[in-house]
């Protein structure tokens, strides 16, 4: 893969001005080489690096030991992992020589024998001496490498393009159709008739707050022929609180956000976060406040450092998008490689953390600057105790949790001391017992943070060392294989040239300002790219976490680039990013099927036509409950239990998110891994998830409640009950056929149903919870049932609710077209 | 709609009489968008019908085109990436540098803190963490020359079940099922058990990808306590099944309705495969899954635990004509504490999977499944210096140790063979490619021939590589 040759011709010709250019460099790093000096090298030194360096450290090798090229000068300077293979002029310190003197058992070549003959030595000693002459330059391969790498559009500076010209001018609303319309037009494609007022009014309300519209809504909508109808729906929603729980749980998926620590010695450690919740409160806030997106960079990453945080203490939990990750059994450089993998991948769209061990594969990112980041994060550390938010501390409630967690750090110490008496006496039995006592000490603590109703929120910060440090590269990412010590300091790829190393303390601010700052053009490109995905149901870039050079090719570059351009201009303002892209024409497009245009362009990577999306997890659970009027919409707060009966019908993204164990129903609905950011989830189509419409109660209880409402049985018909259910559901009236569907099933219902087949009916089946899963909401207490619905009766269906049951059940509930 | 509806009433539920509303339901639809996922449905009934064979997605079970014994498969995979020297590719060379450096290596040797042992009629070592595995090394295949590409956990896990590293690719199970269909068409064919919480790479590792929604695994729960939470929602507590059956009929008429505006998308015709076996599941998997079915003294045989539970699963599942069973048994990362923690994993999996060999050649069921248990890469001979004062091993992607046995597997037997120090894969060495077309070559498929054809090009489980390793068939 490392070998390209078949494009190289192509290259080549374009790089004629780059060789010469790489050939000055090269010349003046030493003295020019004279002629006798070049033919010395030439008879007696690259044969011998040819026959037998060239299988492993060149590139024609398979594949290259030790990071090590001898195929050219530079490498030769550079050296591999274990530093420079020649010092010029100093044979006694080049570890080329070493190599092939055989006197260090460790560092032998050519490693198998046979040893090179004496007089092919001196003569490697001698041109050592005199300088190592060589007149290699990068091989083509090496150069195309580098230099395609240094072309690719990901970060090539930021333009903000002009819109193309069009025909069709009638049709493009805005400047972002005419860059979709240009493309079309270039395939001979148009694109749909726009889509119905219904079908737009709950695209856009699901996109935005992820909640069907209420028939009221609909209705306004409808009535409203004034030309700035949908700008108006479009900011009501915008405007929505509901807005941020939708677009905040984006983000969390990139957060990679968990309520619990994953990876833990369960016996000497509590795996809970009683506090993660903090930081998902802080995301939502964010979003609703429409926080500038380059201010919600740096707060994630540095809000300590902000004088703002001195007021408003909240913004320290911004932090927690460091702090969330897994903990790794406590490997501490496993925990900074999580932190450098969220940070890159999740504003930058780079896999920084594929160049731990080696030089990124694809993209032009050294080992050596993953390890500038590295030291930033093992400059910081988590402080004993988190810092309180909220400052009304006082009142009865409080006292009690004052004295129960006091208590408990009494009981801590007091054990903790016994521990060090029992470790004296090397009484292990005692010592044992003692342990257990401390690990229950520290989930009572858990628990009690959790769930006290006057415990006070508190912030996962990161804080400084106070004494930041650089770190030194770890050859191949081992820890004690320690490389030359690198300065903390932006990637190169993306410094534009201009990269001091950071000075503030770890640097984590420095950090967030080369991340927001304007010579970094990826910043924005991989924002707008997730919203327009979110949005479209595929982004520009396929790969939303990785822009490298392994991405595919955007499907519109420079659409993408101006959005971005707009999106800095706007202030980072991401609800002006939504009014935009939405105003559009072509986010109104119908999604209606056209055979021709699906051959020419399958995918509708050019966006012919609307996709049709199947709502999320959160989305279906939420529209579900909120048809069924049974939609809890309390804010914020300590997570809830949407897994076991009687479930919390609060909305989905409060439920707790277990990342060692997470709950089946997500899983099964392609739940984002909290262990990775995840830019993209997957989209996958199992049985589980019609059983889940099929028989949970939850969705069952939806459809009795449908039925029961006032309005419902107010209706005076069939006809107009179906209307109701289409309009409450699908939020349109039903067709003809559709009415006809509906009375024949009602009608043709058994006379008394019966629960036949189930021996575990008006039983919940799956509150049950099992000795082997400590960490769930048999411990999160009262406030853990807080918000929950009530038990219900499986009384069997009616012929009606079992209708609306269908009704719910049938794909148009499921997906957004 | 009415005279259907009553001869439903009429009849108990059997599952037969549910089909034949299928086709009543296609006959009156005109044989819309639903026309090749309820054919699907119909499976082998259907196929003498015009609609040509080939062009239908189907879980029909099909012979392979060779020859073969193995038509079941059960991958347990170690996820985590087991140790080699400890387990299956003894080195005593490491005993003797232990604590010194090894030529031409960074670190220092680590021995193995396991005594290994010579076992059975072929004499193969096994390490004293396997002692039942150990009793049964006759039956085995120990490959101890694997190799693969990229030493870190999730690329490498995907990269053993799918052959890919970078690009969404179907699971091996999901290429199984597609060439051979399955036995049992109320069970899904290929089904993957995990023990709580998802492996890296989630759904990667039993993914469909671009072969049809069917082909995908099923990904199930086993920690939950019993089969109503092992299934979430298996039962529905409010509607008999007579009842539901009409009600599902209902749903895809709907959707018929629903769809006739919009593309005929492939993701709404799998959605109706998965709503039909999700309705079809309700009795069968249930049944499949409970293991109160079985006799305490093969409980007991499993060991009660969670691998022996997951394995007792993987029979019930085998012997009702699952064609593909993925049993996730990880935990195998021991950078640090390997002495203490490495036999922990090893007695997990020990004793259930011993008993799931017995088991399945009591039944004879043994000469046609294909057990396969690994992990995604091995560990370095050398002590992992990111470890604490009880040390662990590294990553190494250029050696770690797969066992085969069962259908038609050369039993008693080890090839290929690591270095000195079990660092690198010398001798036969194996690839990720070489074991897929293995495995696909004891199913009865050329693995070059097994292809699929998406967006213009026909792709098959190997890429362009692949080599069937002959000597470990029998």
């Amino acid at each position: 893969m490392n070998k390209p040759p078949f494009i190289l011709p192509g290259v080549l010709r374009q790089l004629c001005p780059a060789l010469g250019f790489l050939a000055a460099i090269v010349r003046s790093l030493g003295a020019e080489p004279t002629p006798s000096q070049l033919q010395f090298f030439e008879n007696r030194i690259r044969p011998v690096l040819v026959q037998n360096c060239y299988k492993c450290h060149s590139d024609q090798s398979e594949k290259v030991k030790g990071g090590l090229w001898l195929d050219t000068r530079d490498g030769l300077l550079k050296g591999g992992d274990t530093g420079p293979a020649i010092v010029s002029g100093d044979p006694e310190h080049s570890l080329l020589i070493r190599a092939v003197r055989y006197t260090d058992p460790d560092l032998q070549m050519p490693p198998k024998g046979p040893q090179l003959p004496d007089s092919v030595v001196a003569d490697l000693v001698s041109w050592v001496k005199m300088g190592a002459p060589d007149p290699r330059t990068a091989t083509v391969a090496q150069k195309a490498r580098t230099e395609s790498s240094k072309s690719h559009w990901a970060w090539q500076p930021l333009r903000k393009p002009s819109p193309p010209a069009v025909q069709d001018s009638g049709w493009a609303r805005t400047p972002v159709d005419k860059f979709v319309l240009a493309k079309l037009e270039e395939k001979g494609l148009k694109p749909n008739p726009p889509a119905d007022k219904r079908t737009l009014i709950r695209r856009a309300t699901f996109d935005l707050i992820g909640l069907p519209p209420t028939p009221a809504e609909v209705e306004a909508f409808l009535k409203d022929e004034s030309p700035d109808a949908f700008e108006k729906v479009v900011d009501r929603l915008l405007a929505s609180p509901h807005y941020g729980e939708r677009w905040g749980r984006h983000w969390l998926d990139v957060a990679r956000y968990s309520d619990t620590k994953g990876q833990v010695r369960r016996q000497r450690e509590d795996p809970t976060y009683p506090f993660a919740w903090t930081y998902r409160d802080y995301v939502i806030r964010s979003f609703n406040e429409d926080k500038p997106y380059n201010l919600f960079i740096i707060e994630q990453l540095a809000a300590d450092k902000l004088p703002a945080s001195t007021r408003n203490p909240t913004n320290l939990c911004a932090l927690g998008f460091l702090t969330v990750g897994d903990r790794f059994m406590e490997m501490q450089n496993d925990i900074i490689n999580d932190r450098i993998d969220v940070v890159t991948k999740g504003f930058l769209g780079l896999t920084v953390t594929c160049a731990r061990c080696h030089d990124h594969k694809f993209d032009p990112i050294p080992t050596k600057d993953y390890y500038s980041l590295f030291g930033v994060f093992s400059s910081c550390a988590e402080p004993k105790f988190e810092p309180v938010i909220v400052k009304n501390l006082g009142g009865p409630d409080y006292s009690d949790y004052y004295k129960k967690r006091m208590d408990l750090e009494q009981e801590k110490d007091t054990l903790e001391a016994k521990l060090r008496e029992l470790r004296r006496k090397g009484d292990r039995e005692a010592l044992r017992n003692t342990l257990r006592d401390l690990r229950q000490n520290q989930t009572r603590v858990s628990q009690l943070e959790l769930t006290h109703p006057a415990a006070p929120p508190r912030a996962m910060v990161l804080e400084d060392l106070r004494r930041p440090h650089d770190s030194p590269v770890l050859i191949r990412g081992d820890a004690g294989n320690k490389g030359p010590v690198v300065p903390r300091q932006f990637l190169e790829v993306l410094s534009g040239g201009y990269r001091p190393p950071f000075t503030n303390g770890s640097g984590r601010l420095d950090l967030a300002w080369a991340i927001v700052s304007k010579q970094n053009p990826i910043t924005p490109r991989v924002l707008v790219n997730r919203v327009w995905q979110h949005h479209f149901g595929e982004g520009f870039v396929s790969t939303p976490d990785d822009f490298g050079m392994r991405a595919e090719q955007p499907s519109h570059p420079e659409l993408l680039d101006y959005l971005a351009a707009r999106f800095e201009e706007d202030g980072w303002s991401i609800k002006k990013l939504h009014r935009l892209i939405m105003l559009s024409s072509v986010y109104q497009e119908s999604s209606a099927n056209n055979p021709r245009y699906a051959q020419i362009d399958p995918e509708n990577r050019l966006l012919w036509r609307a996709n049709i999306r199947r709502l999320e997890f959160e989305a279906l659970r939420d529209s579900l409950l909120a048809i069924g009027g049974d939609l809890d919409p309390t804010m914020y707060g300590r997570p809830v239990d949407i897994e076991s009966e009687p479930f919390s019908t609060r909305r989905t993204i409060y439920g707790l998110v277990d990342r060692s164990d997470i709950a089946d129903v997500l899983v099964n609905f392609d739940f984002a891994n909290p262990d990775l950011p995840t830019g993209k989830r997957h989209d996958t189509t199992v049985p589980q998830q019609a059983l889940f419409l099929m028989n949970s109660p939850l969705v069952i209880e939806q459809a009795k409640r449908l039925v029961a409402l006032p309005e419902f049985q107010a209706c005076p018909d069939e006809e107009s009950r179906i209307d109701f259910l289409y309009q409450r559901i699908y939020q349109r009236p039903p067709r003809p056929e559709e009415i006809k569907l509906g009375s024949e099933f009602v009608a043709s219902a058994p006379e008394s149903p019966t629960t036949s087949n189930n021996d575990a009916a008006v039983r919940p089946i799956s509150n049950e919870i099992s000795a082997d899963r400590p960490m769930r909401f048999a411990q999160l207490g009262p406030q853990g049932r807080k918000g929950r619905g009530v038990m219900r009766k499986r009384a069997p269906l009616k012929s009606w609710e079992e209708y609306a049951h269908a009704l719910l059940q049938a794909n148009e509930a499921s997906f957004v077209n | 709609m009415g005279s259907d509806n009553k001869y439903i009433r009429d009849h108990s539920p059997r599952l037969e009489d549910l089909f034949v509303t299928r086709r009543q339901f296609l006959q009156r639809t005109g044989m819309g968008l639903g026309m090749l996922g309820l054919a699907t449905l119909l499976g082998e009934e259907f196929l003498g019908s015009k609609v040509a064979a080939e062009e239908i997605a189907t879980l029909a079970p099909k012979a392979p085109p060779l020859p073969a014994k193995a038509k079941h498969v059960v991958h347990i995979f170690a996820q985590g990436a087991p140790s080699h020297v400890d387990t299956w590719d003894p080195k005593p060379a490491l005993a003797q540098y232990d604590g010194k450096p090894i030529p031409g290596m960074d670190g220092l040797a680590m021995a193995s803190p396991f005594k290994f042992e010579k076992k059975g009629k072929s004499g193969i070592e096994v390490s004293e963490v396997f002692p039942k595995l150990g009793e049964l090394v006759d039956d085995l295949t120990v490959i101890r020359s694997m190799y693969t590409d990229i030493p870190a956990h999730e690329v490498a896990t995907v990269f053993m079940n799918t052959g890919s590293t970078r690009f969404s690719r179907p699971s091996l199970g999901s290429w199984v099922l597609y060439g051979l269909g399955t036995e049992n068409q109320n069970m899904p064919g290929f089904i993957s058990l995990r023990p709580g919480g998802t492996p890296p790479g989630g759904s990667s590792n039993w993914q469909a990808s671009f072969l049809p929604g069917l082909y995908q695994g099923v990904s199930i729960n086993t920690k939950a306590p019993g089969v109503n939470q092992i299934i979430g929602n298996i039962r529905n507590q409010y509607t008999p099944l007579d009842e539901q059956r009409r009600q599902l009929d209902l749903v895809h008429q709907l959707n018929e309705l629903h769809s006739q505006n919009l593309q005929k998308d492939a993701q709404l015709e799998a959605r109706l495969q998965a709503f039909e076996m999700a309705f079809k599941m309700q009795t069968e998997a249930t049944d499949a899954f409970d293991l109160r079915k079985e006799p305490d003294a093969m409980r007991d045989m499993y060991g009660r635990t969670p691998q022996g539970n997951q394995m007792l699963i993987a029979r019930r599942l085998i012997e009702r004509g699952v064609r593909f069973v993925q049993v996730w048994a990880g935990g195998w990362d021991h950078h640090q504490d390997i002495e203490e923690r490495l036999p922990e994993r090893a007695k997990e999996i020990d004793q259930p999977l011993a008993a799931f060999i017995n088991d399945l050649k009591q039944r004879n069921l043994f000469d046609s499944t294909l057990v396969i248990w690994g992990g995604e890469f091995g560990r370095k001979p050398v002590k992992d210096r990111n470890g604490n004062d009880n040390p662990g091993r590294d990553h190494n992607a250029k050696a770690f140790t797969t066992v085969l046995a069962g259908g038609g597997v050369r039993g008693g037997s080890v090839y290929g063979a690591t270095d000195e120090f079990g660092a690198a894969a010398v001798e036969n060495k194996v690839h990720i490619h070489d074991l897929h077309a293995t495995i696909l070559a004891l199913l009865g498929f050329d693995h070059t021939k097994l292809t699929y054809r998406y967006n213009g090009r026909d792709f098959r489980l190997t890429d362009v590589a692949g080599q069937v390793v002959t000597p470990v068939l029998a």
